[in-house]
């Protein structure tokens, strides 16, 4: 039997055989890290039983993907050809295409003051040591799936809101694959909100190819201050060729708030791993995300959420939608450190299960070192409400038409945790879509992903 | 069109395995007013269920034929579209699902049903409108989901405007009056009232005088134990008031 | 012994509760009887010697020898949330039974002893018994020591009797349903006790047949340095029912004692089987010097349509628990049943739950579990849920709620739910929280003093689980609960 960290054997090889992608000192630095690290991490690898076998990083790695190391170009310029027109988004726009980052003209011409977006090669001479030190921090903390992403890490986003900066504009990053190989792609992002600051991050994941098999390794670290903002929504529209394994490494300072949203509505396995670690004390935390999976499709998310602060409050709210064949996944653990005085945690976990041959694992887990808490968690599973259908067919509606009103019904106070109301209204749109199967792509966003 | 609006024959039928209809005979001409009475545990909710199609139970006998049609073959969403309506006697909660992209999909899916265009938004929020007047409706309520933390009042006015935007041709009020105050009992019979025309039926269902004072009923069944063992004109309900239900289940009993 | 409280008693505290949640070992007496131990250590000679002791047939032998041949494989698991230090497993004697030239015959050839003994526990061996119409098996050290009743369980067609006599009188019985539940393969734990097991007990429930009294065995850890491996086999033929209760103790010792046991149930159609476990083994003491490991695995299989096991545990003992009674839920419209109250204290720790396996269609389960830390203690729920594809129609219903009363103790809970089959319906609700200061308040204001406050309101939470407990037991159980947490038990 292999041991799981062979694996990782074929990337440790790489590292001999290739110098360190990174076009950058800041870059150079984090890949050297990475592979310095990376031998020892997939040693101490263990698996967790609770996860869903095929999203296992053993597992996902294990295929020998591709990597472009030696940086040939992508054929197209992908910030001239991908625009992005969610109606009166007013975002901010950057591309990355597989690995590479592509700002917009629109983002260059907008950016306000104090606020930084650029690639992970390009960090202002300012702001070298806070995207060095947060990267070092996340690879600190992290496991095998971090110091692979570091080890061949040729570039990145890097977004930076100065003390006291509230930008109001969405800032969004359509994360393009388009691989013409089997290929791993390595995408980077740092968000850093100073003291005070707010943001709002969008960050869109789409795939051109269904053919070509292809696996983004995504590792977004935030770093929220005092008293400061962090707004990040994500969304997988990819396709049954799409592995995906996302990781997120957020830090909350006191007063401070972060809300993350997820929304996966197509797509191959994806692994959502949220690691957050609340830090400060009076700090809000939310954390939702829905998955409705169709086909052979595979999505889970894992939470960790550390409460260390004190008076700190967390919400958890998943919700998985699971149809034909599909898989869905939930693990989520809140650990109360001793002293974290006053933590207010809930988490609740629903899924519904449409089809015969689709399955659900969850395993909500509490893990508390302190009596002065309020923490509870719920997690279902079944089906949907036979009395509300029923009602609904006798005013006329035809019961298809009504189970997917239903469904969609199930996913609502997932998608209302979006604050920005235009976001809102279009994940609605899509979250119907998606139940309608009317073609699945993000309709007035001229990427066009999906009409390849 | 047939003289008979609905015609219900032997009609049998039961809940996992246990029947409570046990023969029922009903026959409803249009412009018809029938009140169903009976003692709980009597099968007045289950009759309602199975002609609405509630899956929950099984038809194991009989028929019933709806201006033609028969019934029992038709899905719960067709045999709305053919006209019939019932008012729960405890409408369903469903969170999440707009008032408004509720009836619009009602709305929608029986103009569909009968080869129509959909209704344009402004024509369909005209209506709302119009229907909401008649059982007096707050326009607040069409933007909560159906029925979630709605007053007992609210929930069975709720169903009266549904009908009136349906526009049923049979009518099943299901218990409406339980749970109700004076006032709530007022409006919604003056709804139901409103809605009556020379071509539609009404079926009440209620195990009190109290209702029928204000929708005058043409007939009055009493049913027992799964079957309808009296019929008379509205006086019997008054007798019905004045003497309870224990009389007739000894006549029945003693057969 | 009624020792004072002040070895317990911190200086630099005046905290109520932590006086309040203090209890001393009521049962910590070692009894003086002459033991037949076996030197420590385990080989394949060693397994031999036990069988030969016993004088077993060659099958069981053979069952033994693969065990522990595969046991040799196996490392032991470290999954669960618990800081076991590591075990000399060569240190420990595999066998200790009280000396004895024959089997006792009456209740005056039983060493007086053993019998001041269980007197002291409160469990007088017959004639009490016999007054609340209970069937004792007491198991010390290993070995079954007496069985009261039988003949008249035997008139009925009830098997109730010792393992090695079952072996014995009964061993198609015990060979047909020997490891079909609990394979030697399952576990560590499991493969170890497989190899060495030295007795136990064996209840045969015949067709229709409803058990009359509540059948009991009470283990009991006494020579030092012994590890207890019993096992214990129940079958429920078609439509018959049992309730059976478990009860164990353990002296007090410095050293820390291994109790690796194995229960397997298989419960037929239409059948019942209740098994209520009160373990109140020996915790160590506030340092976490000494008591009992107690590693334990429980499984029961519902192979008939519409049979149903139900689990109750009240876990007060040991210094670390390992166990998750669980059922396979095989048969069409069975049921499975746990209910948990599992207290820590000092530095226990317990890392305990069930698994709840739906492999038939209509089963149904229910898990509530009531997780009560103190002290510098860990206590979780670790449980498993899992509806099979073409288990069509399953329920469970699981609540798992944990209460803190120290601010350096953990309360965890670790449930995995795996559902394949669109029809189940699955729900999870768990929380956590603090001992409520108000009701405290309320209490003290009431008169009621702190510490009695405190095991009132434990009580109340974990009623729950108490109320399904038989009646003997419970009043016993709720003792036990308040022991635990009270300071001014003796």
């Amino acid at each position: 039997m292999m041991t799981p960290a062979k694996a990782f054997d074929q990337y440790i090889d790489l590292c001999g055989q290739f110098g360190a992608p990174g076009a950058s000192p800041l870059l150079q630095e984090i890949n050297g890290l990475g592979r310095s690290m990376l031998a020892e991490a997939a040693k101490a690898y263990r698996p967790d039983p609770a996860e869903i076998d095929t999203l296992r990083p053993d597992a996902m790695f294990a295929t020998d993907y591709g990597i472009n190391l030696m940086r040939v170009g992508m054929p197209v310029d992908p910030a001239a050809t991908f625009r992005c027109g969610v109606p009166n988004l007013g975002s901010l726009l950057a591309i990355v295409a597989n690995d590479s980052f592509h700002p917009t003209e629109a983002l260059l011409r907008n950016m306000p003051e104090g606020l930084t977006v650029c690639s992970l090669n390009k960090v202002p001479a300012g702001l070298q040591h806070v995207a060095s030190q947060v990267m070092r921090e996340t690879l600190e903390g992290g496991g095998v799936a971090e110091a692979l992403n570091a080890a061949f890490l040729a570039d990145g986003v890097f977004i930076h809101a100065a003390a006291g900066v509230k930008v109001d504009k969405v800032i969004q990053i359509v994360n393009i694959s388009a691989p013409t190989v089997p290929m791993l792609s390595l995408r980077r992002v740092v968000i850093v909100a100073e003291e005070g600051a707010s943001l709002r991050v969008l960050l869109c994941d789409h795939s051109q190819t269904a053919a070509t098999p292809h696996l983004n390794s995504q590792l977004v670290s935030v770093r929220v201050a005092e008293n400061a903002a962090v707004e990040l929504y994500d969304i997988e529209e990819d396709t049954p060729a799409t592995n995906r394994h996302w990781t997120l490494d957020a830090r909350q300072q006191s007063h401070s708030s972060l809300t993350v949203n997820s929304t996966c509505l197509h797509g191959g396995l994806s692994a959502n791993r949220y690691n957050i670690n609340v830090e400060g004390d009076y700090a809000e935390t939310s954390l939702s995300g829905l998955a409705i999976c169709g086909g052979e499709q595979t999505a889970a998310n894992t939470v960790t959420l550390t409460h260390s602060g004190k008076h700190c409050t967390s919400r958890q709210l998943f919700k998985n939608a699971l149809f034909d064949n599909s898989r869905g996944g939930f693990g989520g653990k809140i650990i109360v450190r001793p002293g974290a005085m006053f933590t207010d945690a809930e988490q609740t976990n629903r899924n519904l299960l449409a089809d015969d041959n689709a399955r659900m694992t969850a395993a909500p887990q509490l893990e508390i070192y302190c009596d002065e808490v309020k923490c509870s968690h719920g997690a279902t599973t079944g089906q949907l409400d036979e009395r509300a259908l029923f009602y609904m067919q006798t005013r006329g509606i035809p019961a298809a038409e009504a189970r997917t009103m239903l469904t969609q019904a199930f996913m609502v106070d997932v998608i209302d945790n979006i604050s920005f109301e235009v976001l809102r209204q279009r994940i609605h749109v899509l979250v119907e879509k998606r139940l309608t199967g009317a073609a699945a792509s993000c309709d007035t966003c001229a990427t066009a992903c999906h009409t390849s | 069109m047939s003289q008979e609006l609905l015609k219900v024959t032997d009609l049998r039928a039961g809940i996992e395995g246990k029947e409570i209809l046990r023969g029922i005979n009903l026959t409803i001409r249009p412009g018809e007013v029938h009140a169903i009475m009976g003692p709980n545990g009597s099968g007045k909710s289950t009759l309602s269920g199975v002609l609405a199609g509630d899956p929950r139970f099984t038809v194991t006998g009989g028929s019933a034929t709806f201006h033609g049609v028969d019934l029992l073959s038709l899905s719960p969403e067709d045999r709305s579209h053919e006209g019939l309506f019932l008012s729960f006697q405890y409408p369903v909660e469903i969170p999440g699902v707009t008032m408004v992209n509720f009836m619009r999909a009602a709305i929608n899916a029986k103009r569909k049903y009968f080869n129509q265009e959909p209704l344009s938004a402004g024509d369909f929020l005209k209506m709302m409108r119009q229907k909401r007047a008649v059982v007096e409706l707050d326009n607040k309520l069409a933007s909560r989901s159906v029925n979630e933390g709605f007053s007992g009042g609210e929930k069975k006015r709720n169903e009266i405007f549904q009908m009136a935007v349906l526009e049923p041709k049979l009518s099943i009020l299901d218990e409406t009056d339980s749970g109700l105050d004076i006032d709530a009992l007022r409006i919604v019979a003056g709804g139901v009232n409103k809605l009556k025309t020379e071509s539609n039926a009404t079926i009440v269902i209620t195990h009190y005088q109290r209702l029928l004072d204000y929708i005058k009923p043409d007939f009055v069944h009493i049913l027992y134990k799964g079957r309808i063992v009296y019929s008379g004109g509205p006086e019997l309900a008054l007798e019905l008031e004045e003497k309870g239900y224990d009389w007739i289940k000894q006549q029945v009993d003693n057969q | 012994m009624n020792k004072d409280n002040i070895d317990n008693y911190t200086p630099d505290s005046d905290d109520t509760l932590s006086k309040a949640t203090s209890g001393e070992y009521k049962y910590g007496f070692s009894s003086d009887i002459d033991t037949d131990i076996i030197p420590a250590g385990l080989n394949e000679d060693v397994v031999r010697l036990i069988s030969q002791k016993k004088g077993e047939p060659e099958w069981l032998l053979d069952f033994r020898l693969k065990a522990f041949r595969h046991w040799l494989t196996l490392e032991p698991p470290t999954w669960a949330h618990l800081d076991i230090p590591e075990i000399d497993f060569q240190a420990i004697s595999y066998y200790a039974a009280p000396r004895k030239k024959e089997g006792p015959k009456s209740l005056d050839e039983v060493d007086p002893a053993l019998i001041d003994t269980f007197n002291r526990l409160g469990i007088p061996i017959e004639e009490q018994k016999a007054l609340s119409g209970m069937a004792v098996d007491a198991v010390m050290d290993s070995v079954s020591v007496k069985t009261t009743h039988r003949e008249r369980l035997a008139e009925m067609g009830i098997i109730f009797c010792s393992f090695s006599e079952a072996v014995k009188e009964y061993p198609d019985l015990v060979r047909k349903y020997l490891g079909k539940v609990v394979s030697y393969r399952d576990n560590f734990y499991a493969a170890l006790n497989s190899a060495v097991f030295s007795d136990g007990s064996f209840v045969y429930i015949p067709k229709g047949v409803r058990c009359p009294m509540e059948l009991s065995t009470y283990f009991r850890i006494n020579a030092s340095g012994t590890g207890q491996f019993e096992r214990t086999l129940i079958v429920a033929d078609d439509e018959s029912y049992v309730s059976y209760l478990e009860g164990c103790t353990a002296p007090m010792r410095d050293e820390n004692q291994l109790h690796a046991a194995i229960v397997e149930i298989i419960v037929e159609e239409r059948a019942e089987v209740k098994y209520s476990t009160v373990q109140n083994w020996y915790a160590g003491d506030a340092q976490g010097r000494g008591g009992v490991y107690n590693f334990v695995t429980k499984r029961g299989l519902c192979r008939g349509d519409y049979s149903k096991l139900s689990w109750t545990q009240v876990e007060t003992g040991s210094a670390i628990t390992w166990k998750y009674p669980s059922c396979i839920l095989a048969g069409e419209g069975s049921v499975g049943e746990f209910y948990s109250v599992a207290v820590t204290n000092n530095r226990q720790q317990a890392d305990t739950g069930t698994k709840m396996i739906h492999t038939g269609s209509n089963t149904r389960s229910t898990i509530v579990s009531k997780g009560i830390s103190a002290g510098h203690s860990e206590n979780s729920y670790r449980g498993l849920v899992k509806v099979a594809k073409n288990a069509s129609g399953v329920r469970n219903y699981t609540q798992c709620d944990s209460l803190l009363l120290s601010d350096t103790c953990g309360a965890h809970t670790f449930p995995v739910i795996d559902v394949a089959n669109a029809s189940a319906v699955v729900e999870h609700e768990a929380t956590t929280s603090k001992i409520s200061e108000q009701q405290i308040f309320y209490c003290n204001q009431r008169g009621i003093p702190t510490e009695e406050a405190v095991a009132l309101i434990v009580n109340g939470y974990a009623k729950e689980v108490m109320n399904k407990l038989p009646m003997e037991f419970a009043v016993e159980a709720q003792k036990l609960l308040s022991i635990t947490l009270e300071g001014s038990v003796g």
